[in-house]
């Protein structure tokens, strides 16, 4: 096909066009002016000042009882180390979820995939989260016990390392996943600063001349923003997989006896990529609802994380199945104390819950086309996998939290604790800290458009609709 | 990147059929030396049989050895071709198109080769039948079919009934190819096995909805497979180094990179033999290297994984294994081996790219990571089992026999000669896909740069 027969197929193609509200689409693919493209995005971060105030309160008022429910339980229970269990939860839940969604930002990108672009600032923005993760996690660190216990060395991954090595360890690694996950964020946000700056006036404009930082969009300066971007995206993976490496190992593995389970890690870090799928959907449809954004975040992105979060579901079962065969036919006292611990045991109330909504029901739903093809019932599916994951998370780190200290040095646990239920505490922590979250994400997006511009843009131009036999298609460059 | 030229449907027929209507003078000698090999092999194994066991370096406590790790090395080798052909297709890789006939093809014989491995192991293969079928139930003897041994040959066989229907139905446009270009005996060959093909709208509407669904359903079984062989060792806590719940995927991934491997150094082979460099391309090694460096990366953080979560239990028998996988002559030297040619080598030098679009280079690097992740096998089976275990009083260490040996070099020769083969009669790069590539791919003008571009159908 040359290009002459493309420019006439696009020709040809103009008489399929529908004008959406400020694109012309041709076949399903629109094009946007460069300038309507500004407007619309710089926009947004304006955009609905009076619901914004209202959800901000709502949110502030949450993230204050979260923050008075962690300092009060901490009064009660610092001696007490059964009664963490929840907050444990909820700090994996936060580190699954706010953790695994720049991924969403990194990974498509690296692939050339198109799709994911008006979708990496929503999913990289998440990466904030992880200062509310932090929050949540100083008390946990204080109550995690030494490496020495009772005059013995623990069962760790830290083997003969000094006493308080996995304390200082886990933040220095949190604080530097927070740091990539900030790097990503401002990085790929330059080109739209310098944008607010040359096309907003006032409070935009100022924070755009300050955050741009002489951003003008030289040849140097864009080669440089993607080797950053490379960069960042590159280590911020790493660094994750080495947080769930050591939060699971220190958090889970290391206060329950005798349970190793090399591939727990990995199942950790796995389903952080579903809850990041799952929140990044969930963001885009509110996005796309309350910010106007239907040109931006189409169809097109929601059946592509569709297919991603109907495959990661898939991945939950198999890392799930993986360790849960070999505890169930080996037998051991070991094996045979996780099972009872982890899935027959206190926690089957949130195992079988969980089990669905981690897998069975977004496999059943997301498998049909028709479902992905649409912008409810990817979102509906997210909802659900956030909800399982959460569930999933309560199970693992109640029941890990629930074995007494004095326990510890066992070679196997001996006796599996009884149901532990949340108290109040623990629910003002829960919807605390999810309240936080999603409050931090809200006010990144008042700073810096929530779809990126020079993405947007670049998509444009590297993109063509052309006309294929007798249907149609899309010309899409992939420069090196 | 894109290092194509446009070459129209003839000039395809002519190159990539010339494997089937001119038979190359090289082709002839080297099948049937490979002939004699496999024949010898095959008496080797007759050998065996005959004998029994005790001619290989088998025995208690080491009853596994050389021929379950060519068993696992194998159905690993076959991980290749769902891989390439289904994966890709499922995401849109069009760098995949000359790949995927050869990845397909190398999926079937492997397996082949994999299933022999476990009957001949058993020293009397007929009585393998034991352990699948039903033969005495009023005794209460029969299979436990929850066992991985049982779920094991079920899999594979159903992976090979997969991937070998998978080939075909990729297979039948080229098949009328065939049969319009044939005559005689040829003709009536393909034309049988074309099943009529005539490629209207309709036949390939078909063609390309089943390649998409079987590419969908060939995944799980392509996750299973390998999974499976695991748990055969994953489930025996009595053994120290085998009960990991991170086998599974760690099998997984091993195969992955130890298939894509055996991919590129098959490519750089037919790139070489049979001169087809328009189309196997530098642009191909590039990316297939590139894939390369994600999963054997994947594949090292396994492998740590495993390591480190084997020490954290502090248990003496553990690490006193470890000790001996990792300082103990000869493990020791495997080990380096091992973790040279699996990763650091290969992977260190694909970090170029220079090296990726050199041919030769990636030939040897490809070769050297299959000698590693041999070697990954074999130190997983047998160390844990030579180790001495308590109210064990025979232990051992195993050194294979010649005859083992002699067997894993006819495996190697018995698929190279069913790859050659199969070449006299098929193509080993798929026509159809080839000619699909020159309209996929075009280029779009941005400013005065031209940027290579490739063709989406909107749904």
């Amino acid at each position: 096909m040359t290009m002459a027969t493309n420019s006439a197929v696009s020709g040809h193609a103009a008489g399929d066009q529908e004008h959406a509200s400020h694109g012309q689409e041709i076949a399903g693919h629109v094009i946007l002016a460069p300038s309507a493209v500004k407007d619309k995005l710089v926009g947004t971060t304006e955009a609905g000042a009076t619901r914004f105030r209202k959800w901000a309160i709502i949110l502030t008022v949450l993230a204050a009882i979260g923050l008075l429910g962690l300092v009060l339980k901490y009064l009660q229970s610092s001696d007490d180390q059964t009664k963490w269990g929840y907050t444990a939860a909820v700090a994996a839940f936060l580190l699954t979820i706010g953790g695994g969604a720049p991924l969403v930002a990194v990974a498509p990108v690296l692939a050339k995939a198109n799709w994911v672009r008006p979708l990496t600032r929503l999913a990289s923005a998440f990466s904030l989260v992880g200062v509310v993760t932090m929050i949540v996690m100083i008390p946990l660190v204080a109550i995690l016990p030494p490496l020495i216990t009772e005059g013995a060395r623990r069962r760790s991954i830290w083997f003969e390392s000094p006493d308080w090595t996995p304390h200082i360890f886990i933040f220095l690694a949190m604080g530097t996943l927070l740091m990539a996950g900030l790097g990503l964020f401002y990085t790929t946000a330059l080109p739209d600063f310098a944008a607010m700056r040359d096309h907003s006036t006032g409070r935009r404009q100022r924070w755009g001349k300050m955050l741009a930082r002489g951003w003008v969009g030289t040849t140097v300066q864009w080669r440089t923003l993607r080797m950053r971007i490379g960069m960042f995206g590159t280590f911020y993976f790493l660094m994750l997989i080495y947080v769930h490496f050591l939060f699971t190992s220190d958090f889970a593995m290391g206060v329950v006896p005798g349970w190793r389970d090399a591939i727990f890690p990995m199942y950790h870090a796995m389903s952080s990529i579903q809850g990041g799928i799952a929140v990044t959907i969930i963001a885009a449809w509110a996005g796309r609802r309350y910010l106007g954004l239907e040109d931006y975040l189409r169809l097109d992105q929601f059946w592509s994380l569709g297919r991603l979060l109907f495959a990661s579901s898939l991945l939950w079962i198999y890392f799930f199945f993986s360790a849960f065969i070999v505890f169930w036919y080996g037998r051991s006292m070991a094996d045979i104390a996780w099972v009872d611990l982890f899935i027959r045991g206190p926690m089957i109330w949130a195992f079988i819950p969980a089990m669905f909504m981690s897998f069975l029901v977004p496999w059943w739903w997301l498998i049909w086309n028709r479902i992905r093809t649409s912008v409810n019932g990817p979102a509906i599916g997210a909802a659900i996998v956030l909800i399982g994951l959460l569930l999933d998370r309560i199970r693992i780190y109640v029941s890990s939290w629930a074995v007494p200290p004095d326990e510890i040095h066992d070679k196997y646990l001996k006796h599996i604790p009884g149901t532990v239920w949340p108290d109040v505490f623990d629910y003002m922590i829960i919807v605390g800290s999810i309240g936080a979250s999603a409050l931090i994400v809200m006010l990144a997006f008042r700073l810096v458009p929530i779809v990126s511009i020079w993405q947007t843009q670049e998509y444009q131009l590297l993109s063509k609709p052309v006309k294929y036999i007798r249907g149609h298609g899309v010309l899409v460059a992939k420069p090196d | 990147m894109q290092q194509r030229r446009v070459i129209d449907q003839v000039e395809t027929n002519r190159v990539l059929l010339n494997g089937q209507l001119d038979t190359p003078k090289w082709w002839l000698p080297t099948v049937i030396g490979l002939g004699i090999a496999v024949i010898i092999g095959f008496v080797i194994i007759g050998f065996m049989v005959n004998r029994g066991l005790g001619v290989t370096g088998l025995s208690r406590p080491v009853y596994w050895g050389l021929f379950i790790t060519t068993f696992v090395f194998w159905v690993g080798i076959s991980h290749a071709g769902i891989m390439i052909s289904a994966i890709l297709r499922l995401t849109q890789a069009e760098w995949r198109r000359p790949v995927t006939r050869a990845a397909e093809l190398l999926t079937v014989f492997s397996l082949l080769t994999a299933l022999i491995f476990p009957l001949i192991h058993a020293g009397r293969p007929w009585r393998i039948a034991y352990w699948i079928l039903p033969y005495d139930f009023a005794r209460g003897i029969f299979p436990n079919i929850r066992s991985p041994l049982i779920m094991d040959p079920v899999a594979i066989s159903t992976y090979l009934t997969g991937s070998t229907l998978f080939l075909y139905v990729a297979l039948l446009p080229d098949l009328g190819n065939l049969r319009d270009r044939t005559e005689g005996w040829q003709k009536a060959l393909y034309t049988m096995l074309a099943l009529g093909w005539r490629g209207n709208p309709r036949q390939w509407k078909l063609q390309t909805v089943g390649g998409i669904l079987l590419s969908a359903l060939m995944l799980p079984i392509f996750v299973s497979v390998h999974s499976i062989v695991s748990w055969d060792f994953a489930v025996t806590p009595a053994v120290e180094g085998w009960h990991s719940t991170i086998f599974a995927p760690y099998f997984v991934i091993g195969a992955v990179h130890s298939g894509v491997s055996a991919v590129v150094t098959m490519m750089a082979l037919m790139r070489w033999l049979w001169k087809w460099d328009d189309f196997i391309r530098p642009e191909h090694f590039d990316a297939l290297a590139r894939l390369l460096i994600v999963v054997a990366t994947a594949w090292l953080g396994f492998t740590f994984l495993e390591l480190v979560f084997a020490l954290y239990t502090l248990d003496a028998p553990e690490i006193a294994l470890r000790e001996l996988q990792i300082f103990s002559w000869p493990w020791n030297m495997m080990f380096i081996v091992f973790l040279m040619t699996g990763y650091v080598i290969p992977v260190g030098m694909w970090l170029f790219k220079s090296v990726r679009n050199n041919i030769a280079l990636m030939f040897w690097t490809s070769l050297f990571v299959n000698i590693g992740m041999w070697l990954e096998r074999f130190m997983i089976i047998v160390p844990g089992l030579s180790r001495r275990t308590p109210f064990v009083y025979t232990w051992d260490s195993y050194r294979p026999s010649m005859v083992e040996w002699s067997i894993l070099v006819w495996s190697i020769c018995w698929v190279t000669f069913l790859m050659l083969l199969f070449s006299r009669f098929f193509p080993l790069v798929p026509l159809f896909e080839q000619k699909e590539s020159q309209v996929f791919v075009d280029k779009i003008k941005i400013g005065r740069a031209e940027v290579p571009a490739i063709l989406r159908e909107q749904e």
